[in-house]
């Protein structure tokens, strides 16, 4: 479009009052003010396909169909007691340990279903991390806490620049890297989290799963935890469970609703209601009981 | 300790990004739609209706984007204050932009009427301090300046004196037909640049707001219809 | 600026007094419940301390047994202390490993179905009576080849396996789940996450349980009956021979007529109870000093 003519330009140049405005533009962008929405091309990462996960008889979470995307944060929110970190541990085999569970439906994985009876539950976490909700580092240095995972799968070279980055990455670093002998234990809650998210990603897995990982901390803690989450989307992909749905809000760019189902056989178990933007899920969602929930009238 | 909610900031920082860029394809548009009246250029004009889209772009943007952002970041304190005074500066644009459309729309109807020159004169003046009053106040917001802001109504007082004397002026023109139509098409011309300052006045308005956390009138809207 | 209490309103109840009054007796009677038990032990120790103290001296650690006594410088129970000392350290070799694996794979491993007939074994295992082992390891290992230490160990590792594995199991309970579960979701196999994060902050409490389960088991009369009572005089350290150990000798030397041998009974019985003070004392000590260790800001 010509216009305004270049003369115009030119003019507008001349004419700009104050310093403010005429810095302040860029004419190519057209600003979109919108959360960074999911670009139709995210690759896939896992494909969850009508999930049930059971304890004994009675299922947790039933029939879960969903798929989460690439270098995005995606967040399951919900009441309690409706399965979302049931849902999360099935992600990385973590409920393995669990007596008497088992699950129907499958979890792919780059199109691999991580349930297989061939797939090694060992090789499935070392690709999908996961910190949990209380920090819970080993009781050893800051140091070792890192090279723990890094020793077992033999990435030995460059021990001390990978423990160095991996402090960076989970913004930690600049406020231990004079006592990284310490013991870990010392540390204030909100540095022990992240330093379970550092000692996660040093191991370079893929996915990052995070269960409520704010949730036993202060808030200037939180808020440095989401900020993370926020920079780190760009070389993992972020799944997280949270009560909080603010939090949600704030972090996410796609939410999952769990909720409750209707009595089925004596018990309810936990259900998907609603999955798409964060956005849309806050301002337009679509399924009733999800307006209910984030509207905090959630009965 | 390091700034936090990064989102949040990057979020505040885009929105205002695009109500500047919107605030200066308005100022655009003043200056297009004087320079169709001066020259009597339908095409022009017709480029003016259609530059409209460009705003039109901007301000749905910055709404959806509000929207998200109140959902999402739930914002408080002096970011509430920065969103709402962007919401509203926001509508004061897209009005500015309209006004620009009305005028172009209006020149298209009686453009084939030799003009009277100082009627443009008086325009040309108007839409020259209309398009200053929007530069002042949108750098005002930048600055957070209120005493900036205030100062519009100054300049308001001179675009309502001379949209005054152009109403006189045409009421003197003579009984000629396609003249009157032509007169009255200009008053309300006339009263579109007028209009153009008392939305930048509505801007330097909001600025207040964000910084005091009050929003008053800047001048009396009782003030009397005066006739000099 | 004075505070006016609200007339009308109250915070006292009648109940008060007689409240503080059931306290005060109830505190009473608990402090004199542990004084009473304090009690015990003092006059025990006291009694045996009468009784032994006379035969104290440096012969006492230097000579050998004789059966009967030629006077305080003439005999000690040298060979005693040494025989217990080998008995007590094979058992431990022999009951130490098996006791704790066994509590490995019930606390780490163990399907909840293995588990509860494995902990009632061990449960059982430990309530069987001291000569009821003693007769059990006579039938099977001395019948027909003769008594050893090594046979005495073996029969003391009996009784010590049930204690180590339950002392060990304790403490391999205490160890938080949550650092179980880190180390899984670093992708570590399970016996990596047992041997690398849960027995090392397991170890102090291992330690503590394996003396007081030792401290306990070295006084056992009844098994050293069976099979290591045919023994000598000297010092002998050969564990395929049986040798003289200190509660067999409390036994012999008690039932002697001779005064001079029956003190040393006591005094044989002073060096055990020191035994066990200063396997209890080494024990508090890890103990503590493992708390410390997985301690910093709980």
């Amino acid at each position: 479009m010509d216009y305004p003519s270049t003369e115009m330009t030119e003019d507008t140049e001349e004419q700009s009052g104050g310093d403010g405005l005429a810095k302040a533009i860029d004419p190519t962008r057209l600003g979109p003010a919108a959360p960074s929405s999911a670009p139709a091309s995210a690759p896939t990462v896992f494909k969850i396909d009508a999930l049930t996960a059971y304890y004994g008889k009675s299922a947790a979470v039933r029939d879960v169909s969903f798929d989460v995307p690439g270098n995005q944060v995606t967040a399951i929110i919900g009441p309690s007691g409706c399965g979302k970190s049931t849902f999360i541990r099935c992600l990385n085999r973590m409920n393995d340990v669990v007596p008497n569970f088992h699950t129907d439906g499958a979890i792919y994985f780059h199109g691999i279903d991580i349930q297989g009876k061939d797939v090694d539950p060992v090789n499935v976490r070392r690709q999908i991390g996961m910190v949990f909700q209380r920090p819970n580092p080993f009781p050893k240095s800051i140091h070792d806490n890192i090279t723990y995972g890094l020793k077992m799968l033999g990435m030995k070279d460059d021990l001390e620049g990978r423990v160095e980055r991996a402090l960076k990455r989970a913004a930690l670093w600049e406020e231990v890297k004079d006592r990284l002998k310490d013991s870990a234990l010392a540390l204030s809650g909100g540095q022990q989290q992240r330093l379970c998210i550092a000692r996660a990603i040093a191991i370079e897995p893929e996915v990052i799963l995070l269960d409520e990982p704010a949730s036993a901390l202060d808030p200037i803690s939180t808020a440095s935890i989401e900020d993370l989450m926020h920079e780190l989307k760009s070389d993992y992909t972020i799944v997280i469970v949270t009560h909080n749905m603010q939090q949600a809000a704030r972090v996410a760019d796609m939410t999952a609703f769990f909720s409750l189902s209707e009595v089925v056989d004596g018990s309810r178990s936990g259900v998907l209601v609603e999955y798409d933007r964060t956005d849309k899920i806050f301002t337009t969602p679509g399924d009733k009981r999800t307006e209910d929930y984030v509207t905090g009238r959630f009965g | 300790m390091s700034p936090t909610r990064i989102s949040l900031q990057e979020d505040l920082d885009t929105l205002q990004a695009t109500l500047l860029e919107e605030g200066e394809l308005c100022a655009r548009a003043i200056r297009g739609a004087i320079q169709a009246v001066r020259e009597r250029d339908p095409e022009l004009a017709d480029d003016v209706i259609a530059f409209d889209d460009e705003v039109d772009a901007r301000y749905l943007s910055i709404e959806n984007g509000i929207e998200s952002l109140l959902a999402r970041q739930t914002p408080v304190a002096t970011d509430l204050r920065l969103v709402l005074a962007i919401l509203h500066i926001n509508l004061s644009l897209e009005r500015m932009a309209d006004l620009c459309v009305n005028i172009a729309k209006l020149t298209k109807l009686v453009y084939m009427v030799p003009p009277d020159t100082k009627l443009i004169e008086a325009f040309d003046e108007m839409g020259a301090r209309g398009e200053e009053m929007l530069r002042l106040a949108l750098d005002a917001f930048v600055r957070r300046d209120v005493e900036a802001a205030e100062q519009l109504t100054e300049l308001d007082e001179l675009i309502d004196r001379a949209n005054r004397r152009a109403v006189h002026h045409l009421l003197a023109l003579g009984s000629n037909r396609e003249l009157r139509e032509w007169g009255l098409r200009m008053i309300v011309v006339s009263r579109c640049l007028e209009r153009v300052g008392d939305n930048a006045v509505d801007i330097g308005e909001q600025v207040a707001y964000l910084v005091t956390g009050e929003f008053r009138e800047f001048t009396d809207a009782s003030t009397e219809l005066r006739d000099d | 600026m004075s505070v006016q209490a609200d007339p009308g309103y109250s915070l006292s109840s009648e109940r008060l007094r007689r409240r503080k009054v059931v306290n005060r007796i109830m505190e009473a009677l608990a402090t004199l419940a542990a004084l009473l038990a304090v009690a015990v032990l003092v006059i025990v120790v006291a009694s045996v301390l009468k009784k032994g103290i006379g035969a104290i001296n440096v012969d006492f650690f230097t000579k050998t047994t004789s059966t009967f006594s030629f006077g305080p410088s003439q005999s000690g129970i040298a060979n005693a202390i040494v025989g217990s000392l080998v008995i007590v350290f094979f058992a431990i070799l022999m009951a130490l490993p098996v006791g704790v694996l066994a509590a490995i794979y019930l606390n780490e491993f163990a399907s909840p179905r293995m588990r509860a007939p494995l902990q009632l074994a061990l449960d059982v295992l430990n309530g069987i009576p001291a000569i009821v082992v003693g007769i059990f390891v006579y039938v099977l290992l001395v019948l027909g080849s003769g008594q050893s230490a090594l046979k005495a160990s073996f029969a003391l590792a009996i009784l010590m396996l049930p204690l180590f594995a339950r002392s060990t199991q304790e403490v391999l309970a205490l160890v938080p789940n949550a650092l179980r579960e880190g180390s899984l979701a670093l992708g570590a196999p399970r016996w990596r996450t047992t041997l690398s994060i849960v027995l090392p902050q397991a170890v102090g409490g291992i330690i503590t349980g394996a003396t007081l389960a030792t401290a306990r088991v070295a006084g056992e009369t009844a098994p050293l009956l069976f099979t290591s009572s045919l023994v000598g005089n000297e010092v002998n350290w050969n564990p395929s021979h049986p040798l003289m150990s200190m509660p067999y000798f409390i036994f012999a030397a008690s039932e002697q007529a001779d005064p001079g041998l029956q003190e040393q009974a006591w005094a044989t019985a002073l060096v055990l109870i020191a035994f066990v003070l200063v396997a209890s004392t080494i024990a508090r000590y890890f103990g503590l000093r493992s708390r410390r260790r997985r301690g910093g800001k709980r």
